[in-house]
């Protein structure tokens, strides 16, 4: 977790990335990962309909970005933001989705069985590698209900309540893990069918200064399908 | 796309970015970095650097990727020809009015004019009116047009034509009749 942060810190102060270009990339990437895994003509819903959940911090801002692009790549997906950051960011990429007619819910739905009705794919997007400690509401009911839901759940970065480190075996079980940037030790006890790297934009003297031995990407893939 | 890794003539990557003052210009800034990501070797020529701190940010990011920036462009072309693959046209676009001719953007394309290899322009090939096109100027292989083609690019002569405008929204896109192609799966450029 503190190399994650680390490295995190050092794109932001010493290469002067601005967080906007790198959730930007972050986003994209996690777009593209769902379209390669869940292609719409997949879906067994009559749409392609997406939920994306989004938490308080940086990794919700990832899921706005992500659903903009899943919008551009012929999904439906809808957004649950109960905590917004009243930050210049986020306020501009929920604007942007809302102008995008993606839709925000005003509640979450309250079983799981709706969920699985209405939509064919769910995006964890509630916690990312800076999560410590316990969970807050409204996320803690957000996730049991989570837990119960059969569609697939595609995570951002950390599946949303567990350890960023060891885990957590009675928590939420994604289909899909797309780990930002390099995998978190966390990632070690994915048991899912899609692991994807996403986050191209490590310049390669950071790698090499915390030995982060990325395999290639493919050509011009903003993303690494790992398993 | 146009040029990919195992298609290039010279031994190593190379490939020279010209970058202009302005917006333009910090387009290619980006661009160099990515290239750089995708594994080719971008130099930079960026003689005259904008003070708007995002711009010095793309800047600082490509200092930091170890992409070189040249102190000079030299004015004897054949040394562009054998040094680099390709040039990245990012000197003017759309919005330059009278940069055309103000140094040092006068002289990189005099030099750009009498090079062989492939020119990729960013926009709008720079030198170009925007809606008229230009007689004389250069004449890059490749356009990518950024948001949608511009007037000018129906005089472009050149081998292939890209579109990068995925992110315009819906809207916007009706508002002033875009009618933009289809892009493939998740591609964020189509070939035209």
């Amino acid at each position: 977790q503190e190399e994650a942060q680390a490295i995190d810190q050092e794109l932001f102060t010493e290469y002067k990335f601005s967080v906007d270009q790198l959730m930007e990339l972050a986003g994209l990437s996690c777009a593209t990962a769902i379209a390669k895994a869940y292609p719409p003509s997949s879906f067994t819903t009559s749409q392609p309909a997406v939920l994306v959940v989004c938490g308080p911090g940086n990794n919700g801002g990832d899921g706005l970005v992500c659903a903009r692009h899943l919008k551009m790549f012929g999904y439906l997906p809808t957004v649950y933001y109960p905590k917004r950051p009243s930050k210049p960011l986020f306020e501009g990429l929920t604007t942007q989705c809302e102008k995008m007619d993606i839709p925000f819910l005003p509640e979450f739905p309250t079983e799981a069985e709706f969920i699985d009705e209405l939509y064919g794919l769910v995006v964890d997007a509630i916690f990312g590698f800076s999560f410590k400690g316990a969970v807050r509401e409204p996320f803690g009911s957000i996730l049991s209900t989570l837990e119960r839901v059969t569609v697939p759940i595609a995570s951002i970065d950390i599946p949303s309540g567990w350890d960023v480190e060891k885990g957590k075996a009675d928590g939420l079980q994604p289909d899909m893990l797309i780990s930002l940037t390099a995998p978190k030790k966390a990632a070690t006890h994915f048991a899912g069918r899609y692991h994807f790297l996403g986050g191209r934009f490590v310049p390669p003297a950071l790698q090499e200064k915390y030995a982060l031995n990325l395999p290639a990407y493919p050509g011009t893939d903003c993303v690494l399908q790992l398993t | 796309q146009a040029f990919p890794l195992p298609s290039l003539p010279r031994k190593q990557p190379t490939v020279l970015v010209a970058c202009g003052p302005a917006q333009n210009g910090a387009i290619g800034l980006v661009c160099a970095r990515h290239l750089r990501t995708f594994d080719y070797e971008p130099t930079i020529f960026y003689p005259k650097r904008s003070p708007d701190p995002l711009y010095r940010d793309f800047t600082t990011q490509c200092e930091k990727m170890d992409i070189p920036f040249l102190s000079y462009l030299p004015t004897e072309v054949q040394l562009i020809n054998d040094a680099y693959n390709a040039v990245v046209d990012a000197v003017l676009g759309a919005e330059a009015e009278v940069g055309e001719g103000r140094e040092p953007c006068a002289a990189i394309l005099a030099t750009l004019k009498h090079i062989r290899i492939p020119i990729v322009s960013l926009d709008v090939p720079s030198g170009w009116d925007a809606e008229s096109g230009g007689s004389g100027g250069i004449s890059p292989d490749v356009l990518v047009s950024l948001a949608a083609p511009k007037e000018c690019a129906r005089r472009f002569l050149g081998r292939q034509h890209f579109v990068a405008g995925r992110f315009l929204p819906y809207d916007v896109q009706k508002k002033f009749e875009l009618n933009p192609p289809e892009y493939p799966g998740t591609e964020c450029v189509v070939a035209l």
